[in-house]
């Protein structure tokens, strides 16, 4: 247990010092500021638009942080060859993909969570009154970053980093889709297109699920237990990832 | 000897690139037709952004309206737009009041009058969807029934938990008989009240039309709009319909 938290601490310290990580989170303020100027010709709607623009820039940006800074973890420490000073050491392999992990979500918690503080009190001073919504969508909008974060983690042990970036983003991009992966699988157009569509609707994380961003536009009723178990269900699936990810590392020789 | 050469060539472009963004045509002649995707498209491919793609494109159609109301007057793609960002947004109430006058001025009540009965469903607690439809009915609508369908309209806006009593006297009135310009002033009045700053222009503009034009005879006419509206409202309805008389 110390082993991780050692290993999370110094992925914290060294990812928040990281200069690409401070002009995308000083771009993304810029990009929710903006929204100020989208609210000034929208016709007095400036405070709902500041909300629903300001939730996608927190997504976009906290997405591209955690693929790309994900992506370097582990094969950083591979390339500078500091992973073999580690494992020289009594530290586990999981322990390794897990503190990295940690780390990262530490990191990306001030981050994500540092845009939609902003977000959120933009709102209360120029938008006619700011909506909890926002800080709920932005819990959520982390959950999605961080189950990323798990996936990237785990294409970074089988493949480059920026690929695993790519594949990342990929998956992101996919799992905005699966509802629709799923109403191909019941298309009925055969058998196999059938059974691969299921297979690939069940490996490809549902992140429609928990996202409430319109709610903070009072555009959905949120039905709250759903989310719970979908946002239980992300938790498992980055339990997956990571697994995944010490297994691949566990048969890797350093 | 590079350097002078390297900042020359850069102040070069620089002037260029300055140069084409002022001289270029202010603003391009813009087609009042454009390619407006159906909601089915967004619905199905990105679920989670589809309240900021309507966003997008509301913004879109209020830059395309004032665009092209002032211009060739040509709105051949409003009720699309407002078609599409009443329906990934069915709860944007703003997106459809804007649309019903944009598309009255388009040209297209029926449309309009279509989406904004989409827009009472969606939206059970607003009242003032159900008034607009009212004032659509009876100032845009044709035939006998007119003035009943949108006493009706009015008593269901009325109906609404937090409606402005006033509601209830507007359905009355329609349905009472008496001057086809006293009336209609009165569903503009209504529309000055409920509405932001682009209704009350429009609003403005049409009860200049509708009021006589002697000082005193305007006064007479314009007194019983006080009971559509709060106090201050009023004067400031009085004051912008009184502008050119003080």
């Amino acid at each position: 247990m110390n082993q991780v938290a050692a290993i999370a601490l110094n992925t914290f310290r060294e990812t928040i010092r990281d200069r690409v990580l401070t002009v995308i989170v000083l771009f993304a303020l810029v990009m929710i500021v903006a929204g100020l100027w989208l609210g000034s010709i929208s016709l007095e709607q400036q405070g709902r638009m500041m909300k629903d623009f300001g939730l996608v820039a927190v997504t976009v940006f906290g997405v591209i942080v955690a693929a790309f800074i994900a992506a370097t973890l582990v094969r950083k420490e591979v390339e500078k060859r500091t992973v073999f000073v580690l494992f020289s050491k009594p530290v586990s392999r999981a322990a390794f993909v897990v503190g990295k992990f940690l780390g990262l979500a530490a990191t990306l918690a001030a981050v994500v969570g540092g845009m939609g503080l902003f977000l959120f009190v933009l709102t209360l001073l120029v938008g006619g009154g700011a909506s909890g919504m926002v800080l709920v969508a932005t819990a959520l909008i982390y959950l999605q970053v961080l189950t990323v974060v798990a996936v990237v983690v785990f294409f970074s042990t089988v493949t480059s980093a920026i690929l695993a970036s790519m594949l990342g983003l990929g998956v992101f991009v996919a799992g905005q889709l699966s509802h629709n992966v799923l109403s191909l699988s019941r298309v009925g157009a055969g058998a196999i297109t059938e059974a691969v569509s299921w297979v690939v609707f069940v490996v490809i994380p549902n992140f429609n699920a928990v996202d409430v961003k319109a709610a903070a536009v009072g555009e959905m009723t949120v039905d709250w237990g759903s989310v719970a178990l979908w946002a239980g269900y992300l938790v498992a699936y980055m339990a997956v990832a990571l697994a995944a990810a010490s297994f691949v590392m566990r048969r890797k020789e350093f | 000897m590079r350097r002078p050469l390297a900042l020359l060539a850069i102040a070069a472009c620089v002037t260029a690139v300055v140069a084409y963004q002022v001289t270029r045509p202010a603003r391009a002649e813009s087609d009042p037709r454009v390619f407006v995707p159906s909601a089915q498209f967004f619905e199905d491919f990105s679920p989670s952004f589809r309240t900021s793609i309507a966003d997008a494109y509301y913004l879109y159609m209020v830059q395309y309206y004032g665009e092209h109301v002032e211009t060739d007057q040509r709105l051949d793609s409003m009720a699309d737009l407002v078609d599409l960002v009443t329906r990934l947004s069915p709860r944007f109430t703003k997106a459809y009041q804007f649309g019903t006058f944009a598309l009255l001025d388009a040209d297209e009540g029926a449309r309009a009058y279509a989406i904004l009965q989409r827009g009472v469903e969606a939206n059970p607690e607003d009242w003032g969807l159900p008034a607009l439809a009212g004032f659509l009915v009876y100032g845009f609508g044709e035939g006998a029934e007119k003035e009943r369908i949108a006493a009706e309209w009015y008593a269901r806006a009325a109906a609404i938990e937090g409606s402005p009593i006033y509601l209830d006297r507007l359905a009355a009135t329609l349905t009472a008989k008496g001057g086809e310009e006293e009336k209609a002033a009165l569903m503009w009045a209504q529309v000055y009240a409920d509405g932001d700053k682009y209704s009350r222009e429009k609003a403005v503009a049409a009860l200049d039309g509708l009021l006589p034009e002697g000082k005193e005879e305007r006064m007479r006419a314009v007194a019983p709009l006080a009971e559509t509206m709060p106090e201050a409202m009023f004067e400031e309805l009085l004051a912008a319909l009184f502008e050119d008389y003080l």
